[in-house]
């Protein structure tokens, strides 16, 4: 928090005009001070209000600029009366006021314009572009009057000692780590324009089919509609374009055209969320591009983690065509080495490492040994499981004798399986396995059942309950049981939280005498995930976080050695597809800058972006005007228990036509302009 | 949910809303004004000039009626201080800088913008913004000018969701957006004009039309159009050519009520094709000796109801034969088809197909054939998500936006096809056991090989239309002269008969269906002595062209027509006729009545219409887009006594083939003649076929088959596949009830 001259930011009332620097208040806001490390901000300027951060602010060049930045960025807009021209005539009366020959009546109109484009415009930045134009002319009126009075420009009007920096931003672009255009695409299902949906989505998000399906949707949590009622179902809407794509048998709709090829090449080490997004817009970039993938399959923890019934392989496939469709090169069953790495460097212009996270991590009871049989970690038991259902790819017999299976697929019928975790990769597992047949399934978990739906889903959970899962919260292994490394039982410790008397968090504590046997065939860990980083060569020395992930500054994701970049869970640890999309979009960016130029850097908008993130855009507390409360969320059909358990049909059915379309009418394009002058 | 009316208020009144509709929906449905600049009924909402904001008691802020569905108990406010003076404001806006061009501009008069700049007072320039330079663009028969576009965005929607064409789209660039052709430098579309239609302003404008008339001077004839068997309601626009005494008036432009209806090309800008004449007394006595001695009458469907009936007339009469072999192919293909239905018509309409969510398109090239049966599969696309399956030998670029599933079957095997899809449809009913026998008898691996359908494609076919609620059956017209039409008519009828689908048949021409009801046909042996009206003949009459007798053309006849849908529509008289019509001869002949339109009300009863007299039928239609033209003819009871036939061996096209089927906007020689639709008359074929008849792109050739020899330009398509070539036919007339499809030899020319 920090010494601001003046702001109007979020309603707050701060003016230290006239006080000496010493005496600044401070604001409540995470407000952009600092725009990057070589420049200091004299001014952010946006939808909800201003702030000056020094007192040479010429504040009519300010509230000019701003007008004229939603000229510039009305690529956006443009799409209404009042926005279209009350946009040019605040800008063009600002100006006349600024260049010294405006009129008060020029003040009035001002108002007049700006009131109609609250009232009534289409969008949030045409009904927010006046506010802080209006709280510049009400607290600094004495400065315009000044230029209309004396017909004298303002202070600044010829100079250009300062860069006006403007962003389109909204409160679910800000909130989707991948800050995908939403209000784009679902504008583009609202006006039955599909190919322009998909071409938004894939502005920054390549896996529409995928984000549209298996998307934790955070954009949700952060809707401005959930002020009003509920949050628009932004994540669905995302396969009407993808659908359209795949329906019509059109190639393939990227968002921008590909650039001829510049000459330089980047390798990509893994093929998932992150390696592809990498690709792709590297290769929209002209750059060529080699995506190495251990696996025999293209699509990393998609592929082999996320089931057929959430995640149907042929539409995921569709996502993988689109890059492949750029020119990407991939090259499967290669596990790269350091040595290979080594090599990469000198070969390549860049590498991107996308590993993952694929190591199973330990749940820490006793008698935990990978070699008593029945203990399956949950990213080989996943493995299995897809590479069968999705690809026929049968489970070899070494495979088959170590887990204990009598025929080439997992078929645990008449088997108790225990597995523990909490989030998706434990949901996927027990599903999975209720889908294999098991007779039993049993979930360990040791928070309860509000934190396992908020670490997944409402809808996740309570299918897997209805499918038969059996889930035992406050609980956890305490020890595996075994006869001749067979495992026969676990015992379950059960636990209680206990309030902080001193009003801190609860704690868990194990309730004694509560702890029970379970006889179970397979112990199946799904705690977490940690990183296989040994193919980087250990001379590089590069440095990793303390949870053993690589390093980078989480904004242009170099790593510490010059030219390797990382994203995705190898980087931040075991997180969402759309974390890993957002990363390697940013990371390519940076690349393809560095393999012309050699330098790091990043460009206004993404400077802007990780501003914005920190500022957050949405804000719970804002009123919302324009919009009738009380119109419902819509819900796409899900097969029932009895057509799904037994099979990998896909759960969820889309909307149908006229569900998206009333559900895309329910979006109020909150798009806002931020500017920051330095 | 569904079904359950929202109960509201507007200004205390109260009001009903069906699920789905809007504010203003509801509001026009119960008679309130809610002003608007962008709003179309048939598309989705524009939601751009902010008009029709109302304010209502769940929020102090204003509400977009038009895109905002009530809620239960909803207190909505249309009229207020502070709604005039936001509406004014905006129409402050729309009024900066708009050029003030009126006195010449095509719009004025019929200008949306002048009407509300006159509702809303605005007398003068309230708001100012530095002025734009703006070039005009000019796409062929349509001119558009940016400064003139208010951007209401209804020519966007339309284009992409009615049309399907998606040739245009919005520049976004606040103050200087403009429409701009989508993909492409120049508009590269079908050419229906709609954009022109809805333009609310002067700036997308007929370029054949512009500076050509007032608004005010035009007189509306309303009509229907004639080209296609759609029965698109439009009206002429007409005026005279001079002030002269002697001054023939005529057709200056078509327009259409856009707001609920839609024309494609052919309605809008061929409308010039009537003729004109005097009486020239030793020809009509030449025609009526003709006619006493004549062995029967050949016609084309291009003819009214009326006249079909004074033609049934005198064959009762005279005794002569009437010869329509397109029509008879569609007879009696409905005679079979009503053999298993029971009924005299199918199920389907036009607007069914519209409000579907699943298409089966088989045996047509529908998008050329008939652009309304195009627009409503648009409009189900877009609108409802349908599923659009399309079955014939040769792919359609112009519906790749609309179908979701193509299966090319290999041509002539159109019964084996129907055949398994029947099977596949009918897979979840009960059926009768000859039924069953029928269908578990079909040789499925000889169907799928011969038609090169694999039983995987219709396997999919079931598998898309399990959650489809709504499905529709199109039957184009190369089944009608097929060689098993008969068959084939029985088992749509079946799939009809025992399905949730109900059946669209496509006939070609304006009256077929007219024809096919009224006139009792006989089998066309090409004998001799035979009097053609708009047909051969060894003595010719009409409007198509070169004949013995010149009589009146559509465009200047009153009467009706029978669209597909079974509607009546009504015809009026765009321009005057100074020669004689069929009715004069009919005279001469015994057949007596004062107008032509007197037979209106003796059309027959027993095949459904309602004997009502031509000037009790409406021709338009109501302010809620209730369609009042005309009347639904009665679907009549048939006896049921048609059984599914053995399907006959598959016949094999090998080698080149034409196809006859015309390019966007053709249709007939009418068409043919009209100034605005000058083209080349082109073969169209492959890059496969150019290869397999040894022929090259922009080559004159000449196409063999049965005895006949035609010379075209071959011209080359990128989007055709395969050796079958599109062999127009709207040149010559009415290509007759022979299958679609010939062997053809080709050669170049001089060799």
């Amino acid at each position: 928090l920090s010494k601001v001259y003046f702001s109007t930011w979020r309603g707050e009332q701060i003016n230290n005009i006239g006080k000496p620097q010493e005496e600044w208040e401070t604001s409540a806001y995470n407000l952009p001070l600092e725009y990057n490390e070589h420049s200091s901000s004299k001014a952010f300027i946006g939808w909800d209000g201003l702030a000056l951060f020094n007192p040479d602010v010429d504040v009519v060049r300010l509230a000019t600029e701003y007008a004229a930045q939603y000229q510039v960025y009305s690529e956006a807009c443009g799409r209404c009366a009042p926005g279209r021209w009350g946009g040019r005539i605040l800008y063009d009366l600002l100006d006349k006021i600024a260049r010294g020959e405006g009129s008060v009546a020029d003040m009035e109109h001002l108002k007049e314009v700006s009131r109609t484009m609250q009232d009534t415009s289409k969008c949030e930045i045409g009904k927010t572009v006046p506010n802080p134009l209006l709280d510049l002319m009400h607290h600094f009126e004495a400065e315009f009057m000044e230029c209309i009075t004396k017909q004298q420009p303002s202070k600044h009007y010829h100079l250009h000692d300062t860069n006006y920096i403007a962003k389109i931003t909204a409160p679910c672009m800000d909130a989707c780590p991948a800050h995908v255009d939403i209000p784009a695409y679902i504008e583009g299902v609202r006006d039955l324009r599909f190919d322009d949906s998909l071409m938004a989505t894939r502005q920054t998000m390549p896996l529409a089919h995928t984000c549209g399906r298996v998307c934790p949707h955070p954009c949700e949590t952060e809707c401005l509609r959930s002020n009003l009622d509920s949050p628009i179902s932004i994540m669905e809407l995302k396969r009407l374009g993808a659908d359209y794509e795949i329906d019509h048998g059109f190639g393939f709709f990227h968002p921008v055209e590909q650039k001829p090829k510049i000459g330089k090449k980047v390798a990509v080490i893994g093929a998932g969320p992150a390696g592809l997004t990498t690709a792709y817009y590297l290769a929209l970039d002209g750059i060529d591009v080699d995506v190495f993938e251990e696996l025999p399959v293209l699509g990393g923890e998609v592929a082999v983690g996320v089931p057929e019934y959430r995640m149907p392989i042929d539409k995921y496939n569709q996502d993988i065509e689109a890059v492949r469709d750029l020119g990407v090169n991939f090259m499967t069953n290669t596990k790269v080495t350091a040595d290979m790495m080594r090599q990469y460097e000198q070969d390549y212009d860049a590498v991107m490492v996308a590993t993952g996270t694929r190591i199973s991590k330990k749940v820490y009871c006793e008698n935990e040994r990978a070699d008593i049989q029945g203990y399956w970690g949950a990213i080989d038991f996943l493995d299995k499981v897809n590479l069968q259902v999705k690809y026929d790819i049968m489970v070899p017999e070494a495979d088959q004798k170590q887990h204990m299976l009598d025929c080439d697929y997992v078929d645990l019928t008449g088997k108790t399986v225990v597995c523990v975790g909490g989030g998706f990769t434990s949901m996927d597992v027990v599903r999975c396995s209720i889908r294999a047949n098991a007779k039993k399934v049993v979930m360990i978990y040791r928070r309860d059942e509000r934190t396992i739906i908020n670490n997944t889903t409402y809808e996740e959970y309570h299918e897997a309950v209805e499918e038969g899962v059996e889930f035992i919260f406050h609980s956890a292994v305490a020890e595996m049981r075994d006869e001749n490394n067979v495992l026969k039982s676990l015992l379950i410790d059960m636990f209680e939280l206990v309030p902080d008397p001193n009003g801190g968090r609860a704690t868990l504590e194990k309730i004694e005498g509560a702890s029970f046997e379970m006889e179970c065939d397979y112990l199946i860990p799904a705690v977490s995930q940690s990183a296989d980083l040994k193919l980087i060569p250990e001379e590089w020395e590069i440095e990793r976080t303390s949870w053993a992930t690589i390093k980078t500054n989480g904004k242009d994701y170099m790593t510490s050695r010059k030219g390797i970049f990382a994203s995705g869970d190898c980087e931040y640890g075991p997180m969402t597809i759309v974390n890993a999309v957002g990363q390697a979009k940013r990371a390519a960016s940076v690349m393809a800058r560095y393999v012309v130029t050699g330098e790091i850097s990043l460009n206004d908008d993404e400077i802007m972006e990780d501003h914005l993130r920190k500022l957050k855009v949405y804000d719970k507390k804002k009123k919302i005007t324009g919009w009738l409360p009380g119109l419902p969320r819509q819900h796409g059909e899900v097969l029932s228990v009895d057509e799904r358990r037994d099979n990998n049909l896909e759960v969820k059915y889309a909307m149908t036509q006229e569900e998206a379309l009333s559900e895309a009418e329910r979006c109020m394009r909150c798009y806002y302009i931020a500017m920051v002058a330095h | 949910m569904e079904g359950k009316m929202i109960e509201f208020t507007i200004n205390n009144q109260p009001v009903v809303a069906a699920h789905g509709e809007t504010i203003l929906q509801a509001a026009r449905k119960a008679g309130f004004y809610i002003p608007t600049m962008c709003y179309i009924e048939k598309t989705t909402s524009c939601a751009s000039c902010r008009l029709c904001v109302v304010e209502t008691d769940a929020s102090d802020s204003l509400i977009l009626s038009c895109q905002t569905p009530p809620t239960q108990g909803l207190a909505v406010t249309i009229d207020s201080d502070r709604l005039q003076m936001e509406r004014t404001n905006i129409m402050r806006m729309y009024d900066v800088n708009h050029p003030l061009e009126c006195g010449v501009c095509d719009k004025s008069g019929a200008c949306d913008l002048q009407n509300k700049t006159l509702e809303f007072g605005i007398s003068s320039q309230h708001f100012s913004a530095k002025e734009q330079y703006r070039k005009i663009e000019h796409w062929g028969l349509i001119n558009y000018d940016p400064s003139l576009c208010i951007l209401c965005e209804k020519c966007v929607h339309v284009c992409n969701e009615v049309i399907g064409d998606d040739a245009i789209t919005l520049h976004f660039g606040g103050y200087s957006s403009a429409v701009i052709p989508k993909n492409s430098d120049v508009l590269d579309c079908t050419f229906c004009g709609e954009c022109i239609a809805v333009c609310p302003v002067g700036a997308l404008v007929s370029s054949d039309f512009q500076y050509s008339a007032n608004t005010w001077e035009l007189k509306q004839v309303p009509a229907t159009c004639a080209h296609c068997s759609a029965g698109c309601s439009l009206t002429y626009e007409v005026k005279h050519t001079s002030t002269s005494a002697r001054d023939e008036e005529r057709i200056y432009r078509v327009t259409n009520n856009f707001e609920y209806a839609t024309l494609c090309g052919a309605g809008r800008f061929g409308f010039d094709f009537n003729i004109q004449a005097s009486k020239d007394e030793a020809k009509f006595n030449e025609a009526v000796l003709a006619l006493k001695s004549a062995s029967a009458i050949r016609f084309s469907s291009l003819i009214t109801n009326e006249e079909a009936m004074i033609l049934q007339r005198l064959k009762e009469t005279l005794g002569i034969k009437l010869f329509n072999e397109e029509a008879r192919a569609y007879q009696n293909f409905m005679s079979a088809y009503s053999s298993i239905s029971g009924k005299m018509a199918f199920g389907g309409t036009l607007e069914a197909i519209a409000q579907s969510d699943a298409v089966i398109v088989l045996g047509g090239r529908i998008s050329t054939d008939n652009p309304a049966v195009r627009y409503a599969l648009t409009t189900a696309s877009r609108h409802n998500g349908a599923k659009v399956v399309y079955m014939h030998p040769i792919e359609d670029a112009l519906l790749q936006n609309v179908i979701t599933q193509f299966v090319k079957y290999e041509v002539g095997t159109e019964e084996g096809v129907m055949a398994m899809l029947a099977k596949t449809l009918l897979n979840v009913c009960e059926l009768d056991k000859e039924t069953q026998h029928f269908f578990d008898n079909l040789d499925e691996g000889y169907l799928c090989a011969e038609s090169n359908v694999g039983e995987e494609e219709f396997a999919k076919i079931g598998k898309i239309l399990t959650r489809a609620k709504r499905k529709i059956l199109v039957i184009g017209s190369d089944v009608l002269g097929h060689a098993r039409a008969s068959n084939i008519a029985k088992l749509c009828a079946t799939i009809e008969t025992l399905t949730d689908f109900s059946v669209v048949i496509v006939p070609q021409h304006v009256n077929t269906v007219g024809v096919s009801l009224i006139c009792d046909l006989d089998s066309d042996l090409n004998g001799a002595n035979v009097v053609g009206y708009n047909a051969k003949g060894s003595f010719t009459m009409g409007s198509m062209g070169e004949c013995d007798l010149p009589l009146s053309a559509l465009n200047s006849q009153e009467g009706t027509f029978v669209s597909l849908n079974y509607h009546v529509l009504p015809t009026n008289v765009a321009v005057g006729y100074k020669g004689y019509c069929l009715n004069d001869l009919a005279c001469s002949l015994g057949v007596n009545q004062h107008y032509t339109i007197d037979y209106t009300a003796k059309l027959p009863m027993n095949k459904g219409f309602l004997g009502r007299a031509f000037d009790e039928l409406g021709n338009f239609y109501g302010t809620l887009g209730e369609d009042l033209r005309g009347y639904m003819l009665e679907n009549i009871d048939v006896d049921v006594n048609g059984t599914l036939e053995e399907i006959s061996d598959l016949p094999e096209f090998n080698g080149t083939v034409v196809y006859f089927c015309n390019p966007v906007n053709q249709f007939n020689p009418y068409t043919a003649r009209s100034k605005q639709l000058q083209e080349p008359i082109v073969v169209r074929g492959s890059a496969q076929f150019a290869a397999a008849a040894r022929i090259n792109d922009g080559e004159k050739i000449e196409i063999c088959y049965a005895n006949t020899i035609i010379v075209h330009t071959f011209v080359m398509d990128a989007t055709l596949k395969g050796t079958v070539a599109l062999m127009p036919t709207y040149e010559n007339g009415a290509s007759e009830a022979a299958y679609r499809y010939e062997k053809a030899i080709i050669s170049r020319v001089g060799n």
